[in-house]
């Protein structure tokens, strides 16, 4: 017998009582496999209202865990807000994850290595919108608070306790409504958007397809340009690409995906071509644009009230103070034209929608 | 006592056993820094989970490597393979099994073609595996946009979630079950591991891929239909990459175009530490397991210590680097020549070290017959 044999067998021999080491038995009268795992099922207590119940609530068990589908501008105000609902809430811990490199088997990881380390809430953008369910599901048989923020499961099941998301369709609906009305009821279009194959960018295109068919033909639009949201660098060739192949003939361009509209108001001021842009978000080169005009406007999101609001209900959720009366119930967070008349004062109108959903859910989408 | 001691100083220069010291050390340090590293069901699960997805992707660009090749799109075989069983399921209704045996074939067809063109056209598997991922990365997108609702196909055949959510816990007898650490998940990849173990360890086929590997011309010369096997080895490398597409679909939960868009790195990381030759000629199927495993268990360890993004993926390149200058020394201390060729002495070699020398003192029998085309 050769000295690789020995070796081989060793490696065996080793893989083997690893395998013993980590097998051990369960019990089938065990039924509790996370003992980490919070319990929501606990009676809430007696209060008149939900508010009471709020006000009452401690929180400091409560490890909150805002995990977005990978590292995007968009998530960034998640941070502050995170830290703002851990101070005014008394949250227990507040952690921002964003290294799930837009991989839905990743994110599971991620989700997994932070349930283990204590996490019991998690607000969760899905990188997969037909996957991410199966993962809402496991936290949730497990025991954990789980809010879909920013995006909703693809299909009509949402596994998760609730979602507070962007209604896509309807902020491409908003946009391309806002075009048309810039260029004056008539004219081509074009549309830049995110992922091909991510459900709401398909939501985004029906949205702007809807805006345009409302006009009976007098507004063309053209192919919509996808997968141009990888980054800043793939947006800026589109654009250009965009602008030297029908730039001439376009009267405005309405993106629906963060990199494309920072990248198209860039283009679009270089080329000195009077095209109308709307774009999305509230990027500081997007908001300078349309307080210089370059820029018709722009369809902000609430990623503040998504992590604010979401937190908070995710801690009456965890804490077993309140229950969903809807479990999966469905939340717009709300999309805001901005447009030079409102480009000063369009976060009070965000600020005011924040406060009515965290109002929503005390009144009628939260049992306390 | 010198013999014992000559011995174990070879145990310990192979790679393999290196590997294990490294992981067990790591388990060791990263349960005891935190002891939430052995949680069963979300750490050691998931981790097994993904350890046996990787170590078929790895496996699937082994046999590549095998030969000297490589295959960049194994990524995009994997997606084409679950695509095609996600097709099965959902508008064909077919159960678990079968569709599952139609995505291997179509992972099959698309590796054989990749090998057909190597093989015919001459040109370099690197600009021909390159080209297909081009192409298939177009096509399933597509495919799906125009195959399903959503760009994903939901539908789940009986079993699906079995194999690639459930754990031991759920085989029970009586009132006594499996633990919920290891998933289940982990019976294909050793069934897999086992197979490919088997055709370079003990098989005539195994042992012709390695001598290509090691010197097509020599191979050609001893009557070895290197066609052929250059064609083989890239139709298994497409059998195992849609294997792993099913893999990856059964544990997240649907069959979309984004499965194996995160495979090529860790399918070349994990052969390599283990210590594959990239210039063919070598495998290890335990040294790949084991090159796999060390990756993940690292990315699991950063993971849990809430290591940012940057830092991980400096960390994980450090990892390939290692992993590449290791292969350059081993060359290098090999003797062997530039362009890596192995000298014509020098043999094949599998992780089964029986195997080498009687690969060299069984010639094939098609030494005067088989393909004639390439031994020219």
């Amino acid at each position: 017998m050769s000295i690789y044999t020995h070796h081989r067998k060793f490696v065996l021999a080793a893989a083997a009582g690893a395998a013993l080491i980590l097998a051990g038995c369960t019990s089938a009268d065990t039924e509790d496999t996370t003992s980490e795992a919070p319990a929501t099922s606990a009676a809430p207590e007696s209060s008149d209202t939900a508010t009471d119940s709020m006000e009452m609530a401690d929180f400091s068990s409560v490890h909150v865990a805002l995990v977005p589908g990978g590292a995007h501008p968009y998530f960034q105000p998640w941070i502050a807000a995170g830290d703002d609902a851990k101070a005014d809430f008394g949250l227990g811990d507040m952690v921002y994850n964003e290294t799930a490199e837009w991989d839905q088997t990743k994110q599971n990881d991620v989700l997994n290595s932070l349930a283990a380390s204590g996490t019991n809430a998690f607000g969760i953008f899905g990188v997969s919108p037909t996957d991410i369910n199966t993962t809402f599901k496991t936290l949730k048989d497990a025991g954990y608070a789980v809010g879909s923020l920013a995006s909703c499961p693809a299909g009509d099941v949402n596994e998760a306790d609730f979602c507070l998301s962007t209604d896509t369709e309807e902020a491409a609906y908003k946009a391309a409504k806002a075009a048309i009305d810039a260029i004056g009821g008539e004219g081509t279009i074009a549309h830049m958007t995110g992922n091909n194959v991510d459900s709401n960018t398909q939501r985004r295109i029906v949205g702007v397809e809807k805006a345009v068919a409302e006009t009976n033909g007098a507004v063309t639009l053209l192919p919509a340009i996808t997968d141009v949201d990888v980054d800043l660098t793939t947006a800026q060739k589109a654009a250009a690409d965009l602008l030297a192949a029908s730039g001439s003939d376009l009267d405005a361009i309405v993106t629906t995906a963060y990199n494309p509209a920072v990248a198209s108001a860039s283009a679009i001021a270089d080329s000195g071509l009077d095209i109308k842009l709307v774009a999305i978000d509230d990027d500081p080169t997007i908001l300078a644009g349309i307080a210089d005009g370059s820029v018709y406007g722009t369809i902000a999101q609430n990623p503040v009230g998504q992590a604010y609001v979401g937190s908070w209900v995710l801690a009456e959720l965890s804490t077993g103070n309140c229950t969903m009366v809807t479990p999966g119930v469905i939340v717009d967070s709300g999309s805001f034209i901005v447009i030079k008349d409102n480009v000063e004062t369009y976060d009070d109108e965000r600020q005011a929608k924040s406060t009515v959903i965290m109002e929503e859910f005390k009144s009628n989408l939260l049992s306390c | 006592m010198t013999t014992v001691m000559a011995r174990v100083k070879k145990t310990a220069a192979n790679p393999r056993v290196f590997l294990l010291f490294l992981i067990v050390l790591l388990v060791v340090l990263f349960g005891s820094l935190k002891p939430a590293f052995l949680n069963g069901p979300f750490v050691l699960a998931p981790l097994m989970s993904s350890i046996a997805i990787f170590t078929v992707v790895g496996l699937a660009q082994m046999v590549a490597l095998s030969v000297g090749h490589m295959n960049l799109a194994v990524g995009q075989m994997a997606s084409l393979g679950a695509m095609v069983m996600g097709l099965c399921y959902d508008v064909f209704r077919m159960p678990l099994i079968l569709g599952l045996l139609v995505g291997l074939v179509a992972g099959a067809a698309v590796g054989a073609l990749t090998g057909w063109i190597i093989v015919k056209t001459g040109v370099n598997s690197f600009i021909v595996t390159l080209a297909m991922s081009f192409a298939l990365i177009g096509l399933v997108p597509a495919m799906y946009s125009w195959l399903s609702e959503g760009a994903a196909f939901t539908s789940k055949p009986a079993g699906l979630d079995l194999i690639g959510r459930q754990t031991f816990a759920s085989i029970c007898m009586g009132n006594t079950c499996g633990t919920d650490a290891v998933p289940l998940i982990i019976l294909p990849a050793i069934l897999i591991m086992g197979l490919v173990w088997y055709l370079y360890s003990r098989t005539r086929l195994g042992r012709e891929i390695l001598v290509t590997g090691s010197n097509v011309k020599a191979a050609e010369l001893s009557g070895v239909p290197t066609g052929r096997r250059l064609m083989f080895v890239h139709t298994l490398s497409g059998t195992l990459a849609a294997a792993a597409g099913f893999m990856v679909a059964a544990s997240v939960g649907s069959f979309t175009p984004a499965i194996g868009s995160e495979f090529m790195l860790p399918s070349f990381v994990g052969p390599i530490l283990g210590g594959t030759l990239l210039a063919g000629g070598f495998v290890s199927v335990i040294g790949t397991f084991l090159g796999i495993t060390l990756t993940l268990v690292i990315r699991k360890g950063l993971d849990l210590f809430g290591v940012g993004l940057e830092t991980m993926n400096v960390l994980l390149g450090v990892i390939l680097l290692v992993a590449l200058s290791t292969e350059r020394f081993r060359l290098a201390s090999g003797g062997r020549r530039r362009g890596g060729e192995r000298p014509s002495g020098e043999p094949a070699q599998t992780d089964d070290p029986d195997q080498p020398d009687e690969a060299l003192k069984d010639p094939p029998e098609s030494v005067q017959t088989e393909d004639k085309e390439l031994a020219r």
